[in-house]
């Protein structure tokens, strides 16, 4: 052994490089930490500011602490009815997404039927389609089935997710059938086999699709924009977007409107944060 | 000979048919086939409903002269409404700047998620801890950031012309000049949606096993050949994946661009989206709305195509 092939062994005993690196990576990081959050914050106290303060003072915190805004948007605008209408419609949707999707991603995954593997092909394929090719069509459509201006077509669209059927089906295939034959020849029903031994284990996945979804409708806009009119039907972001014409300037309704629609998404990721990462992280496996 | 002849085959049928109808009632019998049906019907007439039949009906709203009052008098015109669409001064300056768009937030997306996640995958203590924080921006609602940097780039009283101010810089206009509203919109939707693609690298990353690195360092590879020569090929497929998810989404940019600047200032931020939302909502002439929407989709077919022949084919291992 010579001299020349031990040496980056010898370089890795000596950590004052490692420290180094390790100490530059940490600064980076810890910058890009604060350029991710630090808008968020700052909306987060504006929206406690007057109005003059908030065009006036270049202070982070607020000087005087005020409800105000918040008083105004909520009993004036109708942001409680907004936020109650928005809960609604990702709550549903949510429910509906992690139901069709386990029970279609079992089927897919641990049933033998003919055509199964195309028939789920072309089910996949549909996740390549921009919304737009289907956007005019399903107005036409829920004015046809009186849905307009009602929550119940902004779910309706939304009940079965393609995404979701393919991420509980790539988990499942994992489960392996030798549970389920067992359980069969001891006598359980497939509902129970599904709702007993396949759903129980499948609850990590499920975790990580319920935030996603629930963020995905949370946010969604062109849709509900186009089908609810009235301000009293809309969700949060479509109301927010219209004080933009209602309060041309008054950045403090803005500030205020904003939180209310970012700070229940942000509670429930201080505390699921892991799912909704591990969501996203599993829209890799796609590959 | 001949009568066997004739038996045989007629026995074989009824054989078959026997066949048929146990195998029938043998399925019918099986729970998992009520499972199954109970599962995949409603499925099934979803995607029919909500997916295939405004698709259908999509390619032939785009061929005809959409009637609103009365769907079924609308007269065919062939290709009619993708003339009045090309015709349209606005098509090619919403075709100009969403293809701008989507290759700008493309080069930079890309090699800042790959130099944000390699950092990630490097750093010893803190990682997901670091990964939650800049992931942030994802989980926040597009409405609000959009309202919340045109405050910030308000050219009067916003804070950015503050900061540069107290940094003796030169005022922007950001948003609000022309050649510079596209641009500051790139970078806008790089920071909300970097943490998506770092989450993404950075599980790819971790994912290349370490003997790999360590055996090329031993063998006395640098850093610069270990990325290009080993982690970049052992990314392939996600690259691949993210590179076209990048596109597709580019393509498909509505919210941003309608709620920060509303196309403006003139149609600076126009998009392909917005034209097709125009077209349908405010001026209600479905045809060349669907004709919009049926070429995105094939510049999206297309786009597809091209990135994964371009790109596969070397980095595959």
């Amino acid at each position: 052994m010579d001299i020349a092939s031990s040496r980056p062994l010898v370089k890795n005993v000596f950590p004052v490089r490692t420290l180094l690196s390790q100490g530059s990576i940490h600064i980076l990081l810890l910058f890009l930490a604060i350029i991710a959050v630090l808008p968020l914050f700052w909306s987060i106290f504006a929206s406690f500011k007057s109005y003059k303060e908030l065009v006036t003072s270049r202070d982070f915190f607020p000087h005087v602490w005020t409800l105000g805004n918040y008083d105004e948007i909520i009993n004036k605008n109708g942001f409680g009815i907004a936020l109650i209408n928005s809960i609604i419609v990702s709550s549903v949707v949510t429910l509906s997404t992690i139901a069709t999707s386990s029970a279609v991603g079992y089927v897919f995954a641990r049933y033998n039927f003919p055509g199964r593997d195309k028939l789920f092909m072309v089910l996949l394929s549909t996740m390549m389609l921009p919304f737009a090719v289907v956007l005019v069509p399903l107005y036409v459509m829920i004015v046809g089935l009186g849905l307009t201006n009602e929550l119940g077509g902004v779910i309706v669209v939304a009940l079965w997710s393609t995404f979701g059927m393919f991420m509980m089906r790539q988990f499942m295939q994992s489960i392996p059938s030798e549970l389920l034959d067992a359980a069969r020849i001891d006598g359980a029903g497939e509902l129970r086999i599904f709702a007993g031994i396949v759903l129980p284990l499948s609850t990590a996945p499920m975790a990580a699709l319920s935030v996603f979804t629930f963020l995905g409708s949370w946010d969604n806009f062109l849709w509900p924009l186009i089908v609810l009119s009235s301000q009293e039907k809309q969700t949060l972001p479509i109301l927010l977007n219209g004080l933009k014409s209602l309060y041309w300037t008054r950045y403090e309704m803005w500030t205020a409107g904003s939180m209310m629609t970012v700070i229940p998404v942000m509670i429930l990721y201080v505390f699921a944060s892991k799912y909704f990462i591990r969501g996203v992280a599993m829209t890799g496996m796609k590959a | 000979m001949a009568t066997i002849q004739r038996v045989l085959p007629r026995q074989q049928n009824k054989e078959k048919r026997s066949d048929y109808r146990a195998a029938i009632k043998k399925t019918l019998r099986k729970p998992q086939f009520w499972f199954g049906l109970m599962v995949l019907g409603p499925t099934l007439i979803w995607y029919f409903l909500f997916l295939l039949l405004p698709m259908i009906r999509s390619a032939w709203m785009s061929v005809v002269a959409y009637q609103i009052m009365d769907a079924s008098a609308s007269q065919f015109v062939g290709l009619g409404n993708f003339q009045k669409l090309i015709e349209n001064p606005l098509f090619a300056i919403a075709m100009r700047n969403t293809l701008t768009w989507a290759g700008m937030t493309f080069l930079l997306m890309l090699p800042s998620s790959l130099f944000v996640s390699t950092a990630l995958s490097r750093v010893r203590v803190g990682r997901n801890l670091y990964q939650s924080i800049i992931f942030v921006p994802v989980v926040m609602s597009l409405v609000a950031i959009a309202l919340l940097f045109r405050m910030l780039m308000d050219p009067q009283t916003g804070q950015f012309n503050q900061i540069l101010d107290a940094l003796g810089l030169p005022e922007s206009k950001w948003i609000s000049d022309e050649s510079s509203a596209l641009p500051v919109m790139v970078a806008i939707q790089v920071w909300k949606s970097l943490g998506t693609y770092v989450v993404i690298l950075t599980a790819g990353l971790l994912n290349i096993p370490h003997e790999l690195f360590e055996a090329a360092t031993v063998d006395g590879a640098n850093d610069r050949q270990m990325f290009w020569r080993m982690t970049l090929p052992l990314l392939g497929h996600t690259l691949t994946m993210i590179t076209v998810m990048m596109f597709i989404d580019g393509v498909q940019a509505f919210t941003l661009p309608s709620v920060l600047t509303a196309g403006g200032p003139g149609t600076a931020t126009f998009m392909g989206n917005m034209l097709i939302y125009q077209e349908a909502f405010s001026n209600l002439r479905f045809g060349t709305a669907t004709a919009g929407a049926i070429l995105q989709l094939i510049l999206i077919l297309f786009i597809t195509r091209v990135l994964m022949k371009a790109i596969t084919p070397k980095w595959s291992y």
